[in-house]
């Protein structure tokens, strides 16, 4: 064993495959975004305004040095999160690089909530969000099967009553 | 005598609106800018400015007394009732036996009158807290003694209606006869300590550095380089007023729930804490504090005080071990070991690895150079203690039972180091449990142990 960070990373639920999906188009939508303002200066000079040279090109490939490295990181960050549900507590993983671990007793549990925005549903896919009293204490697993987001819910839910006082 | 409806204070309204009566001198004022003293006092126009600011202040008078009127409390043998409102009436009530504290406040100007204003803290309250305002100062401590009496008796006479309650209403074992306020005097903060405390931490240090660089610059005339330090002294004062506010006249006693601090410059507060309620603790001592031995204590505590200050319950702005030694023993009577002043000692000072305390391995140095040999912690048997910091010193005690969650983090320069650290979370404040930089193992076995420590409270 290298290190407890790798606690046999094959007990831990994966995330659906799908979520990469999702990233990539949030991706896809965020710099393209950027990458719109930044090239701004290009459509100036096209127009004819005068507009130096390094303002043209320094934009957009500040943008593409930014993205791109965190494109290569995507598809591991999403093989990353994971989440293992114990006897007592849940754990939660995420990170490549600052890698985390949350363990939350189901005891401590006050609501579990799952949520999915419009893309997320449209790969059947939501957020599951278990929340205790204190706000730094927040597990998030997204990238879940709507089914599987649901099970967990009640599943949770279940185990939390059972722990409480 | 208290069963019947009863009137707060008549100047109660007055407290809050002070704003009006000022606000129409102030129009007065505006419109009036240009006019001499002699015509502001010459006949025709004298006239008329007195009609019309006698109108208006009986309109404002009216509104008072109307407000007045229709303010009333009653206090029964089970619950506190509070009317208030004459065109939008509100209606507010709380349960005696689910009252946790009562704080008594005196904004600035409820202090000029003598009077007070009373805080409810209820369990499982409504996020609106219930006010009552305001009374005679001893009038507001002759009922806060007799509500949390009361709140006593009907605790002990019965049994907690459901079982969820009992973790957050602490054991009164004291007999419901029993005088509600035997308190003992834990800790008192001398004027000229606490300046002193201030002084010596780094915001006044800069405040007072910038101040004297502003000084200079403006004697020997170059002004507009200076100007740039103002913001700076802005932010210090306000630093500094605050600090001061929130400490001054500081006294904190025992109670048989917990702790009762008592503090303030202008406004005064008076806070109940209960022990039952405190989730987490946090002994800092600045770098030059360390020198004179003084600690601050500050603690998470679950619906005491209002929830909008986001600040951590300070329970002692300055004091000794000793001090520091009573105030814990009263709020974390149970360490889980043997000897708890010299563990506490350790604890907050950080004497290596004495009683078991881990710290973080050599490797650690080259990320944190200064800190390393300071951080460590120690699981007892119903603690957590951990401790940070280069100069100055962070510990924060958590029991078991208050641990909300924790976090195991490593990032990519500890991981080629094989360490990682962990963050310990509790609910009420901000103060968090830091392990930083222990050896990887040591820590994910940790993350074991305490999770099993947390779920087998």
């Amino acid at each position: 064993m290298e290190s407890p960070m790798e606690r046999s990373p094959n007990d831990f639920q994966p995330v659906a495959p799908e979520y990469f999906t999702v990233k990539l188009i949030g991706w896809a939508l965020n710099t393209g975004l950027y990458l719109l303002v930044a090239l701004a200066p290009l459509v100036l000079r096209l127009f004819g305004v005068q507009t130096p040279l390094w303002l043209v090109i320094a934009p957009p490939l500040a943008v593409l040095l930014i993205a791109l490295p965190a494109l290569r990181l995507l598809r591991r960050r999403v093989r990353a999160l994971g989440y293992l549900e114990r006897e007592e507590d849940l754990v939660v993983r995420s990170g490549v690089m600052w890698r985390k671990q949350l363990v939350i007793p189901y005891g401590r549990m006050q609501y579990v909530e799952v949520t999915s925005g419009p893309l997320e549903r449209k790969y059947g896919l939501c957020k599951l969000t278990l929340n205790t009293a204190s706000g730094s204490a927040t597990a998030v697993i997204p990238g879940l099967a709507e089914h599987t987001g649901r099970d967990l819910r009640e599943r949770l839910s279940a185990a939390g009553e059972a722990k409480m006082l | 005598m208290t069963e019947q409806w009863q009137r707060v204070h008549p100047a109660s309204p007055f407290v809050r609106g002070w704003v009006a009566i000022v606000g129409l001198a102030y129009i007065y004022w505006q419109n009036t800018n240009d006019l001499t003293l002699a015509e502001r006092l010459s006949g025709e126009r004298l006239r008329w400015t007195v009609l019309i600011g006698a109108g208006a202040l009986l309109v404002v008078l009216v509104f008072y007394a109307l407000s007045w009127y229709f303010t009333r409390y009653r206090i029964t043998g089970t619950h506190v009732y509070v009317n208030s409102g004459m065109v939008f009436r509100s209606q507010k009530q709380a349960r005696i036996d689910r009252v946790q504290g009562i704080e008594v406040a005196q904004p600035l100007v409820a202090r000029l009158l003598g009077l007070a204003e009373l805080h409810f803290d209820v369990a499982d309250g409504s996020q609106s807290m219930l006010r009552l305002s305001f009374l005679r100062k001893a009038d507001a401590q002759r009922l806060r003694a007799l509500i949390l009496g009361r709140a006593q008796a009907a605790r002990n006479g019965q049994a907690p209606l459901d079982g969820q309650e009992a973790d957050s209403v602490p054991d009164t074992a004291a007999s419901a006869a029993q005088a509600p306020d035997p308190d003992v005097l834990m800790a008192r903060v001398p004027h000229g300590r606490l300046l002193a405390s201030l002084f010596l931490r780094m915001p006044t240090i800069i405040g007072v550095l910038s101040a004297l660089a502003l000084g200079i610059m403006t004697l020997s005339g170059v002004g507009g380089m200076a100007a740039g330090l103002i913001p700076a002294l802005l932010g210090f004062g306000g630093w500094f007023y605050k600090e001061l506010n929130n400490s001054w006249n500081f006294s904190a006693a025992a109670t048989d729930t917990g702790l009762r601090v008592s503090r303030g410059l202008a406004d005064t507060r008076q806070q109940s804490i209960p022990a039952g309620r405190v989730q987490s603790i946090q002994v800092s001592s600045p770098a030059l504090w360390r020198l004179l031995g003084w600690y601050r204590v500050e603690v998470n505590a679950l619906g005491v005080g209002s929830q909008e200050e986001a600040q951590n319950l300070l329970v002692l702005p300055v004091g000794d071990f000793d001090a520091v030694a009573r105030v814990m023993g009263i709020l974390l009577p149970d360490l889980g070991v043997e000897r708890q002043r010299e563990v506490l000692f350790t604890a907050i000072n950080s004497g290596g690895e004495d009683h078991g305390f881990t710290l973080s391995p050599h490797r650690a140095k080259p990320l944190s150079p200064g800190a390393w040999k300071n951080q460590g912690f120690l699981a007892t048997d119903t603690t957590v203690i951990s401790r940070y910091g280069w100069l100055g010193r962070i510990t924060a005690f958590t029991a078991h039972n208050r641990v909300q969650g924790i976090m195991l983090r490593q990032g990519p320069l500890e991981r080629r180091r094989q360490l990682a650290g962990l963050r310990i979370y509790s609910a009420g404040g901000t103060v968090t449990g830091y392990i930083q930089q222990v050896d990887a193992q040591i820590a994910g076995k940790f993350l074991e142990e305490q999770s099993r420590r947390i779920a087998g409270r």
